[in-house]
């Protein structure tokens, strides 16, 4: 019940509807008493023969008005109670998602997509059926309960009542027993669900390779053993949800039992009318919900606290970046200095980079080489301001990185990433994503400058086609392009390619490279790359091993020196040079 | 999530359901013995208050009670309450059980009709789409059969019941109480016509709403490193402020026509019954056990209306969910077909022969691509991207039909090969090897629970691959998780040799198998290729024409058409787009102008 508490700030947010929601359940509660009573009533007066038909209009009249205004009273406080409950929703959906867009790279790295997901789908959900159906539950639960059995104690026997209330108890217990079985068994059930679904997503990622072999027939029976296995625990959940409904018909029919044996023997004593038990039996048929609903807001509550936990949690996770005090509100242009000593992830107790020195003249270009995990995108990131727990300086412009706004650095900065994460809207909303009022033409021009104008003309719908499931209609030299002419779009002081041609053919990159060295004569670019043909035209090289600067130098200059780079070089072309490649010269 | 929900009209939703019930049929047994329990459960629901209405009308009103009869009458109570607990725990369980047979024979089915279609049907559906048919969509139709369309049958059987019985206790009230079926089941429409267009908007609204915040999650990076989360968030507030409205439309039309409405019309039936009986008792005596009956009855008869009626949104999502299933297993895009010829693969001659190729039926990819692949050489392909490389060995593997020209091995056609004879001589090593769940051994096994363990460690051996399984803890028996993100590229590109070569193929397809590789692990790579391909007829692409420079013929394809053909001192000396490309690759640019 603590996640009543922890959730008071929104109900004194609302409490004006929540205060009128609660009123009208109560009025509905007490209203609800009326129709045994009044059944109890006309019974009397027809087994006595004493009817009129003025008692019987009032009486009817009074359970006709009573109806319309329960009506009316459920619609009003539903749309109080379960309005504010989608409020809360809404509203905490909004932070979350304005939290997510301040959390930096690591926040990421540290959580997966789908847990994420959970948090902004199902646990959101379960808070707001706290604030909804968790609310109604417990005043309408414990108001009707209250009421009705007032109503039997009071105006027809309390001995009776307390007789009859006796099998109950043993209701609420069993149906919460059930429950917690259940959720036991749903989670190996959930389990094997989402072992089926793995199953399902992998064969169809894998299906050229399960063409390939010819093993459709044996990944379907793979297939059947596992929907086998879902089968089987559900049927282990059915076992258990099949006993609710039996139980407590089982209850309510001792209770009839009870009611009508003990009941009988009052009427005979002269303590009851038979009009009273009627009325008797139909209060006891009341108390059901209450009972039931008592074991599914535990339920509630439960789930709502652990989702409502989660979220805090989420929305306690520090901006770990932010803008100093008095940080420049201009964009940084000019030379850059990266000094670092070392830096490293968190959670990894290794140095993702030690001593990594260079500088960086406005209007030239950097190529930065080496194997995968030697630092070459950790460099990349600093630059970008992903991470701060570095020692060491990175100056741009003269001043340190961290000195500038965030925003404003970002601005600057052009970046293509290695994973190309393009956007499901139109080809030309995505290379217009940092700039989305830029003209047709802008949009063009950056196109043809990362040499995919030509291929987009060719879509089906030129530059309105919508881009797919994460690009999926899209090859993945298509979808760097695109990456490239979004970066493009910005104009930017610096442009970093992370290994961003990789899936371009030799001609087309050199085409890009082209044009970006044709048009980019003033601003800075730093470029990695695997292929060594993408940085052997960069002003300065540096070579990348273990987190560190290996060699650093022009091309010409690499080559002389024979070390690392003029190994991979040759690697490279080993054949071509060294054996042929003097025939053809 | 974020797909499009299908418009259905009632007609069409109609034809969805029939076809659903289709699937009943099979474990009409089962749903036999269901029924029968089911009809012994509302046969003890209508005679227990009979009992009582008996007591109270025999015994109680006359104030006499023989110990004989009453004992009867308590003990009969009491054993259809006991025996009818126990029949509707097993009716209810035998409804579920057949729902969850009937649900899985439908995954099967979408499963294997999966496994049947052809590539053409992947490369056009994202394939998260594909697993929600498999497994989400049928889970609504689960959740469909389970609680709506097994509560509507209990439903309809209680009513039944509890007519019959009302029928039986007074003739004249039961006729009058028939009047609330009409307006039951008008409120049902209403209710249905409504907030199925309601509801529908919700779901959608919810959709969109968790699409933005997955791609916004996935693609954060971006967002920030290009300074659009104001935006972003605007976007996002749009969308949530429309679900926001959505969800209140839909609080205001429960609230309008669910329980308060059921509640409305169960006073009204309350106000009937005692009109009648009042109206009657004034001129003739009224029993008022048969009051206690009627008033129990009515009180039974709305409670699963109530349930059915709340859960029909259930219904209208099953509904929309078994037709995109149906839709599915529908479609006609199926992998090519074989002919059952007994043909055999013995040399692994491939030849081309006037092969032209559309994926679209408009645009052509291949024009006329004609070549052979003697027995044993190696073909090269190569070319810009988009050149038609990957087409050619799509169509080779039967990944997608041809129809203009032909493609023979040994001299027959591939369409008259079974598909097992081709898979079992065509291996293709893809150029982003694709690991299964599970551990090394199964990788390289796959589905062939006879290979010896001596046949796999063999095929590793020959890759190189054994050198790094050996370094791994559990060498063969190491897991492969999440499609084996744990092993470096080069090292998932030596498993998928071993893959390829532990079923000893006649045949090598190489699929860009090099690209994208560091230098190092290339080495490794490249000899084992070498291996790989001797005495193996291979046609492989590559970006790197250094891998391919030994290959006996190589194609160089732009836009479709094979330009130029030759091996590779024949192409250099050419001086055509091959010497062109080579030049660039090997970054000696300033030669190119001349």
């Amino acid at each position: 019940m603590r996640v009543f508490l922890e959730l008071g700030w929104f109900f004194k947010e609302r409490k004006k509807q929540y205060a009128i929601g609660i009123f009208l359940l109560m009025i509905v509660a007490l209203l609800g008493v009326l129709p045994p009573r009044i059944i109890g009533f006309v019974v009397d007066e027809i087994s006595r023969g004493t009817l009129t038909p003025a008692y019987l209009m009032t009486w009817l009249g009074v359970l006709a008005a009573s109806a319309l205004i329960m009506y009316v009273l459920r619609y009003a406080w539903r749309l109080m109670i379960f309005g504010s409950s989608i409020v809360l929703a809404r509203n905490l959906r909004r932070q979350l998602f304005n939290h997510f867009t301040q959390m930096s790279p690591s926040f990421y790295q540290k959580r997966r997509v789908g847990d994420l997901m959970a948090h902004a789908t199902n646990d959101l959900q379960a808070v707001q059926m706290t604030a909804g159906a968790g609310v109604l539950t417990l005043f309408d639960s414990l108001a009707t309960g209250g009421f009705v059995i007032a109503a039997m104690a009071i105006t027809i026997d309390w001995k009776l009542t307390l007789i009859v209330l006796i099998p109950l108890p043993l209701m609420a217990y069993l149906t919460n027993y059930y429950g917690r079985l259940m959720h036991l068994r749903f989670h190996d059930a959930q389990a094997a669900f989402s072992g089926l679904n793995d199953k399902t997503q992998e064969s169809i990622s894998g299906m050229k390779v399960i063409k390939t072999f010819g093993q459709e027939k044996e990944d379907v029976e793979d297939f059947r053993a596992l929907s086998k296995r879902v089968v089987d625990e559900n049927i282990r959940v059915a076992r258990v949800d099949s006993l609710f409904d039996p139980t407590i018909s089982a209850i309510i029919g001792i209770c009839y039992f009870l009611a009508i044996g003990f009941g009988s023997y009052f009427v005979v004593n002269g303590d009851m009318t038979i009009g009273d038990l009627v009325a008797f039996t139909a209060y006891l048929g009341l108390l059901v919900w209450p009972m039931l609903a008592f074991g599914w807001l535990f339920n509630i509550v439960e789930r709502g606290r652990a989702s409502y936990d989660r979220i805090r949690n989420l929305l306690a996770e520090p901006v770990d970046i932010d803008d100093r005090k008095g940080a420049l509100d201009i964009h940084p242009e000019g030379d850059i200095v990266f000094s670092l000593e070392e830096f490293k992830f968190t959670d990894d107790d290794r140095a993702a980079l030690r001593d990594v020195r260079f500088k960086l003249k406005r209007g030239e270009t950097l190529g930065i080489v080496g194997k995968t995990g030697s630092g070459k995108s950790a460099i990349l990131r600093l630059l970008l301001r992903e991470f701060e727990n570095y020692s060491g300086e990175i100056l741009f412009g003269g001043r340190s990185i961290s000195d500038y706004k965030k925003k404003k650095l970002r601005e600057a900065i052009g970046y293509v990433p290695q994973d190309h994460f393009l956007f499901s809207t139109t080809v030309a909303g995505n290379i217009a994503f940092a700039r989305p009022e830029a003209t047709e033409e802008e949009i063009h021009q950056a196109a043809q400058l990362a040499h995919i104008h030509q291929d987009i003309l060719n879509f089906t719908e030129g530059y309105n086609t919508v881009v797919g499931e994460r690009g999926v209609s899209l090859s993945g030299g298509q979808k760097q392009r695109i990456s490239i002419a979004r970066a493009l779009m910005m104009r930017p002081e610096l442009l970093i390619l992370d290994d961003s041609l990789s899936a371009v053919d030799a001609k087309t990159e050199e085409a890009i490279l082209e044009s970006l060295k044709r048009t980019r004569t003033g601003e800075t670019t730093i470029i990695t790359s695997h292929r060594l043909s993408a940085i052997q035209h960069a002003h300065q090289i540096v070579v990348m091993d273990a987190g560190t600067v290996a060699e650093i130098g022009s091309h010409d200059e690499l080559m002389k020196k024979k070390g690392i780079y003029y190994e991979m070089y040759e690697l490279q072309q080993l054949e071509e040079l060294v054996e042929q490649g003097g025939e053809t010269q | 999530m974020n797909e499009k929900q299908k418009e259905l009209t009632g007609r069409d939703q109609w034809v969805v359901f029939k076809r659903l019930l289709v699937y009943l049929i099979p474990h009409k047994k089962m749903l036999s013995v269901a029924m029968l329990l089911l009809v012994l459960t509302v046969l003890g629901d209508v005679l227990g208050p009979l009992i009582i209405k008996t007591f109270i009308d025999g015994y109680l009103t006359p104030g006499n009670f023989p110990t004989g009869p009453v004992t009867g009458l308590a003990l009969g109570y009491l054993f259809i309450q006991v025996s009818n607990v126990i029949i509707s725990y097993f009716q209810l369980l035998k409804f579920q059980e057949a729902a969850l047979k009937i649900i899985q024979q439908m995954r099967i089915d979408v499963f294997t009709k999966v496994q049947g279609l052809g590539m053409r049907y992947f490369d056009r559906t994202p394939a998260g789409g594909i697993v929600s048919r498999v497994t989400n969509d049928t889970e609504a139709i689960k959740e469909m059969f389970v609680t709506v369309l097994i509560g509507f049958i209990q439903s309809i059987f209680l009513i039944i019941g509890v007519y019959i019985a009302m029928f039986f206790l007074n003739v004249r009230l039961a006729l009058i109480t028939l009047i609330l079926l009409p307006i039951l089941f008008w409120i049902m429409y209403i209710y249905r016509k409504y907030s199925s267009i309601f509801y529908q908007d919700l779901r959608e609204r919810l959709g969109q709403l968790n699409a933005k915040i997955s791609e916004s999650v996935q693609g954060m990076g971006m967002i920030q490193a290009f300074s659009q989360e104001g935006r972003m968030q605007d976007e996002f507030n749009e969308i949530n402020e429309k679900h926001w409205k959505a969800g209140k439309r839909n609080i205001k039309i429960d609230g309008l026509l669910l329980r308060p409405a059921i509640d409305l019309v169960y006073t009204l039936a309350l106000i009937m019954l005692l009109s009648y009986f009042g109206i009657t008792s004034f001129n003739s005596t009224i029993e008022v056990g048969v009051i206690y009956a009627f008033v129990t009855y009515i009180d039974r008869f709305f409670e699963p209306i109530n349930q059915v009626m709340q859960r029909l949104s259930i219904f209208q999502q099953a509904i929309v969910a078994a037709s995109r299933v149906f839709d599915l297993l529908d479609e006609k895009d199926e992998a090519p077909a074989q002919k059952e010829a007994a043909a055999e693969i013995t040399e692994g001659r491939i030849e081309f022969r006037n092969v032209s190729f559309s994926y679209d039926g408009q645009a052509e990819v291949l024009k006329n691509i004609s070549f052979t692949a003697e027995p044993g050489n190696t073909v090269a392909l190569v070319g810009h991207t988009g050149s038609g490389k990957s087409s050619i060995i799509n169509l080779l593997m039967r990944f997608y039909e041809y129809e203009k020209g032909d493609i023979l091995i040994d001299g027959v056609k591939v369409k008259n090969y079974r598909s097992s004879e081709l898979r079992r001589k065509m291996g293709l090593v893809l150029q982003d090897p694709f690991l299964f769940y599970g551990t090394i051994e199964s990788n390289i096994r796959l589905y062939n629970p006879d290979m010896p363990f001596s046949g796999i460690r063999a095929a590793a051996e020959f890759v190189q691959a054994d050198k790094f399984i050996a370094q791994l803890p559990d060498g063969y028996d190491h897991k492969v998780t999440e499609r084996g993100s744990t092993f470096s590229s080069g090292q998932r590109q030596l498993l998928a040799f071993a893959r390829t070569m532990a079923a000893d193929p006649k045949i090598l397809v190489l699929d860009e198998a090099t690209a994208n590789i560091d230098t190092e692990t290339e080495v490794a790579i490249q000899t084992s290729l070498e291996r790989m391909r001797k005495g193996r007829t291979t046609i492989a692409i590559a970006h790197r024409l250094s891998t391919i420079q030994d290959a006996e013929l190589i194609l160089v394809l732009h836009q479709g058409e094979i330009v130029e053909r030759g091996t590779h001192q024949q192409l250099l000396a050419a001086r055509g787009l091959y010497h062109k490309m080579y030049l660039l690759q090997n970054g000696i640019v300033e030669n190119v102008s001349h």
